[in-house]
């Protein structure tokens, strides 16, 4: 970890009367990758929808040394935070192509005029993306929309990158291989990475830190190796309590 | 053959006008999800506003970019005045507020303008053009290219710019596009502006042969409102293309189907119309949603 790129603490968000988060304190690093686990209805996504500021919240969020929290989302945008969608957000009706350069959109301005070269390197970091640039992206295959989420907020040069289940859906091994090239992403697009993630396995196998949430607060943080193997996680996440008693476990 | 010809012209003309005014409520539809019934009453007071500035004497093609702007701003005022405010509550307040608007607008510019007729004069002169035994005037030959122009401008720059891709996006899948940026408003205000416009000028190039009064619009949309959903509400394409065959079917039944003369010849249109949609609910070019998950 280089330096804080986002610190947010005592973050409380609510649908209604419904609260979800209670007070979430959380820091990610420069290029650092965190995985935030959870299972359903921990609050995982509502946290990364705070953070792209498309649900309303209260408590800090400083990123980059700005505090964003009054911020719209569409400002929040276009300033550095991309959000890869639960459900992967394609425009179906568009082109691959055109998917991607709504994203380009996003960029700062000062980034506009490498838009180009920065198409050329999703299409090098996803290939099959490329063989279908003129199609429909409503006809890409579950795997394939989910590279070109990913892609299309690369395009936006983010510094912090929000993904919300992107095994969701998935073959096992289209995920793997999906994950692979997340491990990669942070160092060609300089890019740190937070994962909400129900595949605990996977997302810790490429993440630095793992964020444990239940009933929306942290339960369990620290570093990949330390939960990969600690019971803490296991019982707040992994569900072994659960098969005890009968239930289906959240993690594979 | 040639009176068969020159039906399928004057149905053409008469079609591209529908045409026009459904590719406006197709704008608005994909965006905002209404149908906006107001849109032919919004194109009538356009015509209207460009008769006061005819009246000062200032010359048509002058007073035509004043109009357009003004009638883009005033699509984007509706939206963000009326509409914004019932975006999220569901079709069938919109479809009230569509019909209130429709009324309204009628009503204002029937306390304004009266209710009387009055002559527009032709941008294009008086005069006909003859060609291999077809005819037609320098009014229906200027209407079918200005037409022609609005709708090649209005389909590059939806399909072409990133203005139109940003609409497009918000217009189909809002959250994701905030995610990427886009103002979810703004550009829906911006759709409502661009349809406003392009529906001004189907009244423009109407109101000399149908002389212009607060009504003059009314008959039109209904076509129109045949012709989107006969060509596909979601497809702009679709719109066009369904308009043309509105104005064709009825030019041709009107003169070869008997019995079916004069204004009874618009049954036509509308049975192809129900046909079509039975065989085909989202319109020929309109897509049922094909999505892999």
């Amino acid at each position: 970890m280089t330096g804080t790129l986002l610190r947010i603490e005592g973050l409380t968000a609510r649908y209604g009367t419904v609260q979800v988060l209670h007070g979430v304190d959380l820091e990610i690093g420069s290029d650092e990758i965190v995985a935030l686990l959870g299972p359903n209805g921990a609050g995982k996504t509502t946290l990364l929808r705070a953070l792209s500021r498309v649900v309303s919240s209260r408590g800090r969020m400083v990123f980059d040394g700005t505090d964003i929290s009054s911020w719209s989302g569409a400002r929040t945008a276009t300033s550095g935070v991309g959000h890869v969608p639960e459900g992967r957000g394609t425009f179906v009706d568009l082109t691959v192509d055109e998917n991607l350069r709504l994203g380009a959109l996003a960029r700062p301005r000062e980034l506009k005029s490498t838009a180009g070269a920065d198409l050329d390197m999703v299409y090098e970091t996803f290939p099959v993306l490329q063989d279908m640039r003129r199609r429909t992206a409503g006809l890409l295959s579950g795997g394939q929309q989910q590279m070109l989420a990913v892609g299309r907020a690369l395009m936006a040069r983010p510094r912090l990158l929000l993904i919300d289940e992107p095994s969701l859906g998935l073959a096992p091994i289209v995920t793997r291989q999906l994950f692979d090239v997340l491990a990669q992403i942070r160092r060609r697009w300089s890019v740190s990475l937070l994962i909400a993630e129900q595949n605990a396995r996977l997302s810790l196998e490429i993440a630095d830190r793992a964020v444990v949430l239940a009933k929306g607060q942290v339960a369990v943080s620290g570093s990949a190796e330390e939960l990969g193997y600690g019971d803490a996680v296991r019982r707040a996440y992994l569900g072994v309590a659960n098969d005890e008693e009968g239930g289906k476990g959240a993690g594979r | 053959m040639t009176e068969l010809l020159q039906q399928t012209l004057d149905g053409l003309s008469a079609g591209l006008i529908y045409g026009i005014l459904a590719l406006a409520l197709s704008v608005v539809f994909q965006g905002t999800g209404m149908l906006n019934f107001a849109q032919g009453e919004m194109a009538t007071l356009s015509a209207f506003v460009t008769l006061v500035f005819l009246q000062f004497g200032m010359p048509f093609w002058a007073v035509l970019p004043i109009v357009i702007v003004l009638s883009a701003l005033g699509g984007a005022l509706i939206e963000r005045t009326v509409v914004r405010p019932l975006e999220r509550s569901g079709e069938l307040p919109l479809l009230t507020l569509g019909v209130a608007l429709l009324l309204g607008i009628n009503a204002m510019m029937a306390i304004i303008w009266g209710t009387n007729s009055r002559p527009f004069p032709s941008p294009f002169g008086q005069g006909v053009v003859t060609s291999l035994g077809l005819r037609m005037t320098y009014q229906q030959l200027g209407s079918l290219i200005t037409l022609l122009a609005v709708l090649t401008v209005t389909i590059l720059v939806f399909n072409r710019t990133s203005i139109g891709l940003r609409l497009r996006a918000v217009a189909q899948n809002p959250d994701s596009a905030t995610l990427l940026g886009q103002h979810r408003g703004k550009w829906l205000m911006i759709g409502w502006g661009i349809a406003a416009a392009v529906g001004a000028f189907a009244a423009l190039v109407a109101a000399p042969v149908l002389t212009l009064s607060p009504g003059m619009m009314t008959f039109p949309l209904l076509l129109a409102l045949a012709a989107a959903t006969l060509g596909g509400l979601t497809s702009r394409v679709g719109a066009v293309v369904g308009g043309l065959i509105v104005g064709v079917s009825n030019s041709l039944a009107g003169r070869y189907i008997p019995g079916l003369d004069g204004d009874l010849a618009i049954v036509v249109p509308f049975v192809i119309t129900a046909i079509v949609v039975v065989i085909k609910p989202a319109g020929i070019f309109g897509k049922a949603r094909t999505v892999r998950v």
